[in-house]
């Protein structure tokens, strides 16, 4: 007789979970055609035939939120040009893709808009890892594209002519905090970052600078992406004692370090993180936890440049929330591309390339636009925000400081 | 030394939270045969329940279990009876196949209603130091849950008329149905609890890390690696394999690095699967 028991009536189980973990990593990140071309919204006297203006953007997938301030940036800008009378007389019309934060999705949509939707022009993608893997086809069909949602220093090294640099490379990012650091009379960094593109450029940058100035580096390592526990790490960290903390991280990540730093005891004398702690979310997370944190950022609202605080209003009348700097990114890339299309007169790719590596001029970014032979952005400022209360004031650089600094941080107990 | 007992103290907490997750998936795949790709979905509605009742109304994400777990349990309820029903037959890939169309779809309806915000749950923060060792309270506070759940749900399966009315089902379907057990509805009552546990394990989690509507794929990998190791459908042995994945996870995270670990926890589950495939609590086939 058969007496199966349950347990060996599941113990066919293990290959099928096998099974199940094989599909959920082979679907991780394909289908990504959710298109939702935005309206064209025709005003002022813009007439003819609309110029077709073609992005990809990562408004789902890892990186949805930050690229969804690019996406509404861009929609911002499509909707003042047209106001104004669009672009050399021609209503624009925005083609918006969804990536799925995938940079394979990426390059698959650029083809579909360079050679499906016909677009006139391109703007580039969020991300730097998607970027890089895009600018490979707009190279490809002799685009030119703005990188307006990404900053690592590899997508310039290539040799590439058409794609070009809209805010400082990501290398550069803690350059701020390392010389507060310095000034502070601080001698020892401990550099950590998420493995993938953007992040790891960060840390290597950072790790370069902070060497030349003179720190010792006394703890790097990377950890993987959709990280759940990083005790260990700070473990590593409390018992290498750095008196500088960077971490190279997205917002999770970033909030995750924060709260198990304080959880471990984990106290040193200044805390920053690339892309999380300028966002206003990170503060909602962490409450007063997340005070006399530094971060760097590309853009703020308090910053006076030229038609700061008209893109400011105009955003928030049209979004109903406070842009961020990736929004400011993305707007200051329509700009440059506007301006080089006035410049080169004529919808010709080839002109606006060479306007785009000739062209100097103001964004709503503080600094300039103005790239190198590479297409490197070198003109642009960023400046360094810090955590007081419920504000993240800019305390750098001093030209455009709206707070003192705030140094050490407090050890978590005393808090 | 003291070092490495706080290394395995944080894998043991950090355990805590994979076992309710797992122990859901363990259920449904044992009463059912149904590998829920969606169990991840079900964690991260878990999560905003206990997000928006904490950003509303204030309510302590504890107490908001209260409320939030027999709200997923209907979900759960409707899920089977609309959904996974008309699959239970049909071949395994059948049921992935639904199964992930409906984590898409959660997936895709979270970002359009919640949008692809990052939220979370300041609840508690900070440490219980015992000597030179940290006792993360928030992760202190969630394994204890997590324990508590695993073991009402245990007592459940194993003492109540309902819990062996799902292990017959599990054992053998036609006969419990032969023996006038309502199967159907024993699945749905299966289906329940898994989504309740999942959406308590989405409580924990939402002020322990960031919501957002992607974070269940954050969870579902391991919790696939928590079952090859405890042993299918057992519930207890779940609960072990989430903790010794939780351990090993952040002791080789300790000694190499965070990303190694992540590949010695494939490797771990690799090895398992050849070397004892039932997982600690299974049988061999015979």
């Amino acid at each position: 007789m058969n007496t199966r028991t349950r347990r060996s009536i599941l113990a066919g189980a293990p290959a099928a979970f096998g099974l199940a973990g094989l599909i959920l990593s082979a679907c991780g990140g394909d289908a990504g055609e959710s298109a939702a071309p935005a309206a064209p919204s025709t005003g002022g006297a813009a007439k003819g035939a609309p110029v077709k203006i073609g992005a990809s953007v990562s408004t789902t997938g890892s990186n949805g939120k930050t690229g969804q301030y690019q996406v509404e940036a861009y929609q911002l800008w499509a909707e003042q040009i047209n106001a104004r009378g669009g672009l050399l007389g021609r209503p624009v019309e925005m083609v918006i893709l969804d990536d799925q934060s995938d940079p394979t999705v990426g390059t698959k949509l650029y083809e579909k808009l360079i050679n499906e939707d016909k677009v006139d022009l391109v703007l580039g993608p969020y991300s730097s890892g998607v970027t890089q893997a895009v600018s490979t086809v707009t190279e490809k069909y002799k685009y030119p594209m703005l990188s307006a949602g990404a900053s690592a220093s590899d997508i310039w090294k290539r040799n590439y002519k058409y794609v070009f640099g809209v805010y400082s490379v990501a290398e550069s990012y803690f350059y701020g905090v390392i010389d507060l650091a310095k000034k502070n009379g601080l001698k020892t960094i401990a550099i950590i970052n998420e493995d993938t593109v953007f992040p790891k450029a960060t840390a290597a940058g950072t790790a370069e600078y902070a060497r030349k100035e003179g720190f010792r580096i006394v703890f790097q390592e990377q950890y993987p992406a959709k990280v759940t526990d990083l005790s260990s790490l700070i473990t590593k960290l409390k018992a290498a004692k750095p008196e500088v903390l960077v971490g190279g991280s997205y917002q999770p990540d970033s909030v995750l370090i924060t709260r198990q730093a304080k959880e471990l005891d984990l106290n040193v004398k200044m805390l920053a993180f690339s892309v999380g702690a300028a966002m206003p979310e990170f503060g909602e997370g962490l409450g007063k936890d997340a005070d006399f944190i530094f971060g760097p950022s590309m853009w703020e609202p308090s910053l006076k440049t030229k038609g700061n605080s008209e893109f400011e209003a105009s955003y928030k009348k049209k979004w109903n929330r406070d842009p961020d700097y990736h929004s400011a990114t993305g707007f200051a890339g329509g700009q440059i591309l506007e301006a080089a299309v006035l410049k080169a007169k004529s919808l010709d790719r080839e002109k606006i390339r060479e306007a785009l590596s000739t062209l100097e001029t103001d964004t709503v970014l503080p600094g300039k636009y103005k790239v190198d032979d590479t297409g490197t952005q070198l003109s642009h400022i960023p400046v360094v925000i810090q955590w007081q209360g419920k504000d993240k004031p800019v305390i750098g650089p001093d030209a455009m400081a709206t707070a003192k600094p705030k140094f050490p941080m407090p050890e978590w107990k005393g808090r | 030394m003291v070092t490495l007992v706080q290394v395995v103290v944080s894998g043991l907490l950090l355990g805590g939270v994979y076992a309710l997750l797992a122990g859901g998936l363990t259920l449904i795949f044992g009463v059912m045969r149904v590998i829920n790709l969606a169990h991840g979905e079900f964690l991260m509605l878990g999560a905003y329940a206990s997000f928006f009742l904490f950003a509303r109304l204030g309510l302590n994400p504890i107490l908001s279990l209260f409320l939030s777990m027999p709200l997923m349990f209907g979900v759960g309820w409707i899920a089977q009876r609309v959904l996974i029903s008309r699959v239970v037959r049909a071949p395994l890939l059948t049921s992935l196949l639904l199964t992930y169309g409906v984590s898409l779809a959660l997936t895709g309806g979270a970002q359009a209603t919640f949008t692809n915000d990052f939220r979370s749950v300041p609840f508690l923060s900070g440490a219980l130091n015992i000597g030179e060792l940290a006792f993360s309270v928030p992760r202190l506070v969630a394994c204890v849950t997590a324990l508590v759940l695993t073991g009402a749900a245990q007592f459940f399966l194993s003492r109540t008329r309902w819990g062996k009315a799902l292990r017959a089902t599990a054992q053998s379907a036609d006969v419990a149905l032969a023996c006038g057990i309502d199967i159907d509805r024993a699945r749905m009552v299966a289906f329940g609890i898994a989504t309740a546990l999942a959406g308590a394990a989405g409580t924990l989690t939402s002020f322990l890390y960031t919501v957002y509507p992607e974070m269940g794929k954050t969870f579902m990998l391991k919790a696939f690696a928590v079952i090859v190791l405890g042993g299918m459908g057992s519930f207890t042995g779940a609960f072990l394999g989430a903790l010794v994945l939780g351990v090993i996870e952040s002791t080789a995270s300790y000694v190499t690095t965070t990303q190694i670990a992540e590949a010695v926890i494939y490797i771990t589950l690799l090895a398992m699967l050849l070397l004892r495939p039932q997982g600690f609590f299974g049988v061999k086939e015979a």
